[in-house]
């Protein structure tokens, strides 16, 4: 299985939840699709979706929940199937 | 006819000098956040260097041209492709209708912009075609651009030289403003500095800022070390408020550092024009390009500077922002059409 890094396309405060106290939008070990919404980064007071990229299943998160991140920095890995 | 195909994140139509004389209104000047890099966009495509271009933030736009022209990218460093070639930044690139741009993600800095041979020619709201994003006025009328606007040309000098803007004319954006002296915001003090301790106003030009993920057009949000305040921001009246930070509503300049609490908010072109915290500090104009460019979690450091140095920076700048920056282009190296 090859596993693919999915990059933040901006840099901002990253969310694995919508909100605090809701569940994260996917768990490690989940199956996901090239759409599937893994996380949010809040930027300029707006939250953007970050999806997968690709299917598979996302096996980490490299970033904690409400943690800083720069543009490019790799977010969560995914194992193509 | 210029067509959105992809919007960006907040894209928008602005314009120099941005929507003056209504500010007592509430109505805030708008305009470029680095104007530097707008002017000379401008200048690159031979429109008259305040003309109404582009301004994206942090991820580029994708758009179609529908008629042949010059056109220019400055600000923000970023990959841009017209159709499948590689486009330079800071230099004249000619278009054909039916090409299609693209502009990735900010690499360094905050704000790009895209400048079109005869200027994008919305409708003027209160004298500009600068966008208030907030208040859906200026540019197409609906805030940021969105997939799928059209918007007309206006009209474009007969010829446009291959031009470009040598790096020492370049805004530094890359530069980090927490390293060498020159390359910190300069910041002036008042109109309330008396309102904080001589340890804060030292401790202020002394100390590191991260820029908050909450920063927009509107301000810049800082976090920092806590400020401590002069006797007279707690002997006041009750009307002024109950922290020390909090004064009699008053107007606030572009430029102004206002106090919020312990927050430090930078206020930058969409800004509100009134409120009740105290301004210690005020970036001069021709530093506000600096603000317009920074990242969230970046470091910045300011400097104190005088009026009469911002005088000067503000008349240095202007003469960088003009048509003597230029250079001619060896086209031999360009995509040109």
């Amino acid at each position: 299985m090859a596993d693919v890094d999915v990059k933040s396309p901006i840099p901002g405060t990253f969310y694995r939840s919508p909100a605090p106290g809701e569940p994260p939008f996917v768990t490690e070990g989940q199956v996901v699709t090239a759409d599937t919404v893994i996380g949010s980064i809040e930027l300029m007071k707006q939250f953007n979706e970050v999806v997968a990229g690709v299917d598979g299943t996302l096996t980490s998160f490299i970033v904690a929940d409400a943690e800083a991140v720069d543009s490019d920095a790799v977010l969560a890995i995914v194992s193509l199937n | 006819m210029l067509e959105i195909v992809k919007h960006g994140l907040e894209t928008t139509v602005q314009e120099l000098p941005g929507r003056i004389g209504f500010w007592e209104q509430g109505f805030p000047p708008s305009g470029p956040a680095d104007a530097w890099s707008f002017r000379l966009a401008n200048l690159l495509v031979g429109n008259s260097r305040d003309t109404a271009a582009l301004e994206w933030q942090f991820i580029g736009p994708t758009l179609r041209f529908h008629r042949d022209g010059a056109i220019a990218l400055t600000g923000a460093e970023a990959v841009a492709k017209l159709d499948d070639q590689p486009v330079p930044m800071w230099r004249t690139v000619h278009v054909t209708a039916g090409q299609t741009l693209s502009i990735a993600a900010a690499k360094t800095g905050a704000r790009g912009y895209v400048a079109i041979a005869g200027g994008i020619a919305t409708a003027s709201v209160l004298g500009s075609r600068a966008t208030f994003h907030m208040a859906g006025i200026g540019g197409t009328g609906a805030g940021a651009l969105k997939a799928g606007d059209q918007m007309a040309l206006g009209e474009a000098a007969s010829s446009v030289k291959a031009w470009m803007v040598p790096a020492s004319a370049r805004p530094p954006i890359s530069t980090p403003t927490s390293g060498t002296y020159d390359s910190r915001i300069a910041a002036m003090l008042g109109p309330n500095d008396a309102w904080l301790d001589d340890r804060s106003v030292m401790m202020f030009f002394d100390s590191e800022w991260t820029v908050s993920t909450h920063s927009n057009r509107t301000g810049l949000r800082l976090s920092g070390p806590e400020f401590g305040f002069s006797p007279q921001a707690y002997a006041k009246p009750a009307e002024h408020g109950s922290e020390p930070s909090n004064i009699l509503d008053h107007g606030y300049p572009v430029g102004g550092i206002s106090i919020a609490g312990q927050t430090p908010i930078v206020f930058i072109h969409d800004s509100p024009s009134a409120g009740g915290f105290i301004v210690p500090f005020t970036v001069p104009r021709f530093e506000l390009w600096r603000l317009g460019q920074a990242r969230p979690h970046a470091k910045l450091r300011f400097r104190r500077i005088t009026m009469d140095d911002a005088n000067e920076g503000r008349r240095r700048l202007d003469k960088l922002c003009t048509a003597q920056s230029l250079v001619e282009a060896d086209t031999t190296d360009t995509v040109d059409a």
